[in-house]
């Protein structure tokens, strides 16, 4: 704005811009679609200095928290958590209130973009990208390869696929192969006969047996858990609730319980399944058939805990009046972890907490929430690899989901990428993916989207989770459902567009959540459009009470806990993990969730192999040497983090880092452990990232960590 | 005048922070910066201790492995009754906001001699070396309640005096007293632990009141007779069970 313009000049245009905006989101079908612009476009019923506030759901993790989005003129400007959400009670954590540097980011995709054939990318419009579109689907051959969010897209993606006779979308993240999704879910299949995942009441829980679930930082739900532990902690359950953690490392839940127990790396299956075995006893209760083939004296040798100290765990948690086992991705990510994770899931059910306070339920089944919890296996992965190899797929199109940084290099998928003849990326940002895509079709960032997200686990009530924009789309970006229902219109075939009958993604929502206007909700609406209004003013739907599902049965089958095998002859067992800031690696362009410091070791900004200071000491390496990390499939570099709690023959990467596009903030910075994952799969047929081996070795370099440990004064820094 | 409010008021605003709760999530961190406008330094910076972060959660290593042991203990400004950076600075930009009784940084009076920063126990303080830059269009989501700080100057937690302020306004424009829960920083808000809790300590019945008055409760370096206006419940320690 000049700055000569008069007082009275700027009342005038002020005036206009008003008009216009009430033209654009008065009444009439167009309220649906209503524009939220700083400034010149504000809507009518913002007041200069007042906030409003948006109700909509995180799309961070699958989590699916809710959110209130604070707006001042048309921007937002800061995130909470929704006070009603049966999810997260209002709270939210780093990832979820560092959101808005994902909407303001300054290296986001600003239109479509058609680079095919390795041409240098060139802008499009959205008519042409359409076209595109149109082409790839009447052609057949083509497969959707999506993220854990959003749902909604996911539910419209399915019928379009069925309309076309392709095969169902896939559904893959790095969290959920991280927390061993896919594999919980088929021990849930065997064990109980739902393959839904189980929830977990830890607010009600006395002991706690955690196999590597990392629930304080991305396991699941973790603000729901977080919550759930810290009422653990008040005593909610009487007295105040212990926690026992298993795992290698101690993570931040580690670092919180009141017992960590460092065991070797694959050996938690067996620890389950022999303090099964034990608790039976203990309890003075038949041994059930799972656990009947444990061998305590053989687990406690593989796993470096003794025998005593077996038989005391047991004691502690037959004793405990509510006890409670969880399943972590640490325990399932090995060539034993569909059987780990059946043993675990069965010492519930020894500990006789189904559907009790303090122990496992399900959500009940509905439409609603079918597929909450969808999570290809890691198989799912590499048959696709699989058929692009061999050159069958015509056309791949990719949502949600970073392949080429998210998968494994030892998978091969960036090669076989190169066998698709057109690959569609709709992503926001400038991923790794996007490289390498014919075409970019950006689609809106969660807080610019309609959608709903469904809730596997950490609400009470069953519960929709709705989203909306907050503000008006920042670019020249579209939402992915309305470019797939326009290429659909395009294509002109009455009989497809009879089966998926849907105007825009709007419309598609609209009559996806009509049912729920005669469901048993916490509120009620006379008309859909009044359903409608209030679906948006309270960021979704939910239950008024708890809901769960009673077990049908329970399937006591004779286990067999393996052995835990590797790969590679390396000295140390790598042990990857989600970097608690940047979970599935797309959130490293938020420059402040770089600059948050890791929990337990203070980092900022960089990637880290964090060893016990003996084997530093033994391997002649101290704080920030860089290393080399490699196994059978490949080596990275990073720096030493001495760590003192971690085992003396495990080595532990987070995964996040090591990003060589998504923009200014992660580009160039850090390694990626994936690189380093051999693909050895359990028998669920997920990814057993944690059975790969590697050796260590100086490069005689250094490379300086970030880390707010070392600042002992504000300018004491002495190097 | 300000005698008679200063005794009124004594210690009004007053945090609560549950160590026993207390995960060490890094949630209030991140809350605080994307509330107030706190400039990230990247890599460089940061490793040289030159980050700007408001709250930092200490973590203490206690013992060695097996029975290693984790302490966290998220530190901001004390808002101390005595505060030892008051004294220190010859322009009076770091002073009591007599209204709140808490202590707050006056940016456009201080002129970066770092005094203050010395002087605090809490290393509560940051200073910003740097105009440090926000690409376009991430100062879209900065706070219009809250003064973006330039270089040269001291800054640091200030419990959201911004809501602070909103919630007497809106309490005064309904003609009532400002009640328990109206005002909540940032990061009180954002814990997923609800280890934090903020209010009105002169109130009996306030929960900041009640928690205070637990035999967990305990103040941060009180020996150095700082005052703080801070409240940690002590961690119930770690009692292995024998079963």
């Amino acid at each position: 704005m000049s700055d000569k313009l008069t007082r009275r000049e700027f009342l005038k245009i002020a005036a206009v811009g008003t008009a216009t905006a009430s033209v654009l989101t008065g009444c009439g079908t167009a309220a649906r679609y209503v524009t939220r612009k700083p400034y010149q476009d504000m809507p009518e019923y913002t007041l200069p200095g007042r906030s409003t506030f948006y109700a909509t759901t995180c799309r961070e993790c699958p989590a699916a928290c809710g959110l209130i989005v604070r707006t001042v003129e048309g921007r937002a400007v800061k995130v909470e958590g929704n006070p009603n959400h049966p999810v997260n009670h209002g709270r939210t954590c780093s990832r979820g209130q560092a959101t808005l540097q994902g909407l303001y980011n300054p290296d986001r995709l600003d239109g479509p973009i058609s680079q095919s054939g390795g041409s240098p990318a060139s802008p499009m419009t959205w008519d042409a990208a359409v076209e595109i579109v149109k082409g790839a689907l009447i052609s057949g051959g083509f497969t959707f390869l999506l993220g854990q969010t959003p749902h909604h897209l996911t539910d419209l993606i399915s019928e379009i696929s069925t309309a076309f006779g392709a095969p169902p979308p896939l559904n893959y993240g790095a969290l959920g192969m991280f927390e061993g999704r896919a594999t919980l879910l088929q021990a849930a299949t065997a064990l109980f006969g739902l393959p839904i995942l189980p929830q977990f009441d830890l607010a009600n829980a006395d002991v706690i047996l955690s196999f590597g679930a990392n629930f304080l930082e991305t396991w699941q739900s973790p603000v729901a858990y977080t919550r759930d532990y810290a009422t653990m902690r008040g005593g909610k359950s009487g007295q105040r609730g212990y926690l026992i953690q298993f795992e290698p490392r101690m993570s931040l839940t580690a670092a919180n319980a009141d017992e960590w127990i460092p065991v070797a790396p694959g050996t938690e299956g067996l620890v389950a399944q022999a303090l099964g075995k034990l608790v039976a006893e203990q309890m003075g209760s038949p041994v059930p058939a799972a656990f009947a083939s444990a061998d305590v004296a053989a687990a406690a040798q593989a796993s470096g805990v003794a025998e005593t100290e077996l038989r005391r765990l047991a004691r502690v948690f037959a004793n405990s009046p509510r006890k409670l086992a969880l399943p972590g991705g640490g325990a399932l990510g090995h060539t034993n972890g569909l059987e780990a994770a059946q043993a675990i899931l069965f010492l519930n059910v020894l500990a006789g907490n189904v559907d009790q306070p303090g122990g496992m339920s399900f959500q009940p089944l509905a439409a609603y929430n079918q597929g909450a919890a969808a999570a290809t296996a890691f198989t799912g992965m590499q048959e696709l690899v699989g058929r692009m190899q061999r050159g069958e797929l015509k056309a791949l199109f990719i949502h949600g989901f970073n392949p080429v940084f998210e998968l494994p290099k030892s998978l091969g998928f960036t090669e076989a990428l190169a066998n698709v003849p057109l690959v569609i990326s709709f992503a926001s940002f400038p991923d790794e993916t996007v490289a390498l895509a014919d075409y970019v079709f950006p689609d809106h960032t969660p807080l610019e989207s309609w959608g709903y997200q469904k809730i596997a686990v950490g609400s009470e009530q069953a519960a929709l989770s709705g989203s909306q924009p907050v503000v008006v789309p920042l670019y020249d970006t579209k939402a992915t459902a309305d470019v797939l229902l326009a290429a659909l219109q395009a294509a002109g075939d009455n009989s497809l567009i009879a089966k998926v009958p849907y105007t825009d993604e709007v419309d598609f929502l609209q009559k996806k959540l009509a049912p729920l206007a005669s469901e048993d909700g916490f509120y009620t609406a006379v008309t859909p459009k009044g359903f409608w209004a209030k679906w948006l003013q309270f960021g979704g739907w939910w239950k008024t009470g708890p809901s769960t599902m009673p077990l049908f049965a329970v399937n006591d089958q004779p286990l067999a806990v393996g052995v835990p095998e590797f790969s590679g002859g390396g000295e140390f067992f790598l042990l990857p993990y989600p970097h608690p800031h940047l979970g599935d690696g797309s959130q490293a362009n938020r420059p402040w969730l770089q600059e948050t410091p890791d929990q337990t070791t203070t980092v900022m900004w960089g990637t880290w192999v964090a060893i016990h200071p003996e084997t530093a000491d033994r391997l002649g390496v101290t704080d920030d040497d860089v290393v080399r990390v490699a196994s059978s499939t490949g080596e990275i570099e990073a720096s030493v983090y001495r760590y003192p709690g971690i085992r003396l023959d495990a080595a532990a990467i987070p995964f996040g880092q090591g990003h060589t596009a998504l923009g200014r903030f992660a580009e160039g910075r850090g390694a990626n452990p994936l690189a380093v994952v051999d693909s050895k799969l359990n028998a669920a047929g997920d990814l057993a990232f944690g059975a790969t081996k590697v050796t260590i070795t100086p490069t005689g370099k250094k490379q300086k960590l970030a880390r707010y440990e070392s600042r002992v004064g504000v300018y004491g820094y002495d190097k | 005048m300000n005698e008679t409010v200063h005794d009124e008021n004594v210690g009004k605003w007053t945090m609560v922070i549950d160590l026993d709760q207390c995960t060490g999530c890094q949630a209030c961190v991140t809350a605080c910066s994307m509330e107030n406008n706190v400039a990230f330094v990247g890599e460089a910076d940061a490793a040289y201790g030159r980050g700007m972060h408001w709250i930092r959660v200490v973590r203490e290593w206690n013992g060695e492995m097996p029975d290693l042991t984790a302490d966290f203990r998220p530190v901001m400004c004390q808002q101390c009754g005595e505060a030892p950076c008051e004294p220190v600075c010859p322009v009076f930009a770091s002073t009591k906001s007599v209204p709140e009784q808490i202590n707050l940084q006056v940016y456009n009076r201080c002129i970066g001699t770092r005094y203050c920063g010395n002087n605090c126990p809490y290393i509560a303080r940051t200073f910003n070396w740097f105009d440090y830059e926000r690409p376009e269009p991430l100062n879209f989501q900065l706070n219009p309640d809250v003064t973006v700080r330039s270089r040269g100057v001291m800054e640091k937690c200030t419990f959201c005096v911004q809501r602070i302020r909103r919630g007497e306004e809106d309490a005064n424009a309904e003609g009532r007293p400002v009640h328990d829960g109206d005002v909540t920083p940032a990061c009180a808000q954002a814990c997923p632990a609800q280890a934090i809790t903020f209010g009105d300590i002169t109130d009996p019945e306030s929960r900041v009141a009640k928690l205070a008055r637990s035999a967990r409760a305990e103040r941060f370096l009180e020996e150095v007779g700082t005052e703080p206006r801070v409240i940690y419940l002590k961690g119930n320690g770690k009692v292995v069970r024998e079963g």
